[in-house]
């Protein structure tokens, strides 16, 4: 409980900064280009726009909406692969300042997760778009997608703390976890919908075992088919993430401050 | 709430080794299994104290654990065994230029970098004016900071660091950066701020002289121990007649 206190008291304190540090990070990310934050933008659509087209023409795939599909399964997608790539070097990419002055590791993690939300977000809004010009039905569901967002923040949070911590010590992790997430988004029904191609024990284990591909299904759900969200499934993954994020907060406040010795 | 009028900084029995984590790789794990595991320990029982107020030098040879002690009491270290009792004051690490990001602005770097050294939005922007016009650094201050000097960069790290105050200040080297003009300027800033009857400073030099002449207490760490405190002339001729048969 003492952990859980200080976490809240530390994320109070320093959440201003994690704002600015994302902020100066977003600018910095464009600010030398010449269509600046348009290639925020112009990025995702892009990125869609060829996977659609590689899968959807090339590959032939008749489900409804399928760009729509698509767009919604990347932006989840996206989420989740970099919050969990981007945690693994965290520490060592922010060697300056771990080294230098006392701040709550997880902070650094806060901080990078603000400038993936608004990455998704701007990628939501693209896959609103397209889903309009899709005439995809939009039906009230759709408010559904920040529950079931907010709990892949929290899973993606609670597996970033622990990653940040043994990605510290251990150097392999990032080639590791490159490899597991390659597979994850191929499990993950990105181009495909799982509850079409698969069945059996297959579908099942996928769209349980897998919270990339589970998020992913529930989003298309409330998006695309104007269904309800499994609530079962929402609530187990919600109690994972809580788990999660308690561990690795025991494990930051134990190890964080032994992190300057190593990097 | 201070719990203590006079003591600012209490270290007992202080351990630190770099052991504790160690970076590694599958393959060298492999290996670890034959090999023994090396410590090195850079501070082994070190306990002292400082009043408030009061100016404490720590001279040593390299490798003597120096740097590590500072870092410990500025909280970036945990000690692996015993303790640093700061009574509830602020603290910063006199380090310049930390948490720059080179393709913002000066202005907007003035803010990633105080806040991260623990600063409001508020306080700094109470002091901004202060600190730009310290820097002295024109319109730069509105451009990228890659931009900049190497001289210029150091100008506005050192006026972050010494205009945003803390009650305990680390100063790891006496800093003097920039051109001449600057160089004094600077070093007048900081004797100023170090002369604060309030505030309690720890420097770390290799310097005697600067020591001597800013110092009330001098402690001489020698191999992760404590080989002597006490007041800086007799300390520091002792360390300069040990380094001198050294040779």
């Amino acid at each position: 409980m003492k952990d859980i206190k200080r976490f809240f008291s530390n994320i109070k304190k320093y959440n201003k900064y994690a704002i600015r540090s994302a902020k100066a990070e977003l600018k910095s990310e464009v600010a030398d280009s010449y269509l600046n934050w348009l290639w925020w933008i112009i990025e995702p659509i892009c990125f869609m726009l060829i996977y659609t087209f590689v899968f959807g023409y090339i590959f032939k795939n008749n489900t409804q909406y399928f760009a729509s599909f698509v767009f919604i399964g990347l932006t989840g997608w996206e989420f989740f692969n970099r919050m969990i790539t981007g945690s693994v070097s965290l520490i060592a990419g922010n060697r300056e300042i771990v080294t230098k002055v006392y701040l709550p590791k997880y902070i650094l993690l806060l901080s990078k997760s603000y400038t993936y939300l608004f990455k998704t977000g701007i990628s939501f809004i693209v896959t609103l778009v397209l889903m309009l010009f899709q005439h995809v039905p939009i039906s009230p569901t759709i408010l559904l997608v920040v529950p079931i967002f907010a709990i892949l923040y929290i899973l993606c949070f609670g597996l970033g703390m622990i990653l940040m911590h043994y990605g510290v010590l251990l150097n392999d992790l990032a080639n590791l976890t490159r490899i597991a997430l390659r597979m994850v988004f191929y499990l993950s029904g990105v181009f495909y919908n799982i509850r079409q191609r698969l069945g059996g024990t297959l579908q099942y284990v996928l769209l349980r075992a897998n919270p990339a591909a589970f998020s992913m299904d529930e989003l298309r759900k409330v998006c695309l088919e104007g269904k309800l969200p499994s609530f079962e499934g929402m609530l187990f993954w919600f109690a994972i993430g809580i788990l999660l994020c308690f561990i690795g907060i025991k494990i930051i406040h134990k190890n964080e401050n032994s992190y300057a010795k190593v990097i | 709430m201070k719990k203590s009028k006079e003591i600012a900084v209490t270290v007992k029995d202080l351990h630190i080794s770099y052991r504790g984590l160690k970076k590694t790789s599958i393959r060298a794990s492999w290996n670890k299994l034959k090999d023994k595991i090396e410590v090195f320990e850079a501070l082994r029982g070190v306990s002292f104290e400082i009043e408030e107020g009061k100016i404490l030098g720590i001279i040593g040879k390299n490798g003597s654990g120096k740097s590590t002690m500072l870092r410990a009491i500025a909280g970036i270290f945990s000690p692996d065994k015993g303790s640093i009792d700061l009574h509830d004051n602020s603290i910063s690490l006199l380090s310049i230029g930390v948490g720059f990001n080179k393709k913002l602005t000066g202005y907007e770097n003035i803010y990633l970098s105080g806040m991260l050294l623990g600063f409001s939005e508020e306080q700094i922007k109470e002091k901004e004016k202060e600190i730009i016009k310290f820097a002295d650094i024109g319109d730069f201050i509105y451009k990228p900071v890659k931009t900049y000097s190497s001289g210029m960069h150091s100008k506005l790290a050192f006026a972050i660091t010494a205009i945003l105050e803390t009650d305990i200040m680390l100063i790891d080297e006496v800093l003097s950066v920039g051109d001449a003009k600057f160089k004094e300027k600077s070093y007048n800033k900081m004797k100023e701020l170090i002369s604060d009857d309030k505030r309690t400073v720890v420097i770390v030099s290799h310097n005697s002289s600067t020591l001597k002449e800013l110092c009330d207490e001098v402690l001489w760490l020698h191999d992760g121990k404590i080989k002597m405190i006490g007041e800086p002339n007799k300390v520091l001729s002792e360390y300069e007649k040990f380094m001198n048969e050294a040779k």
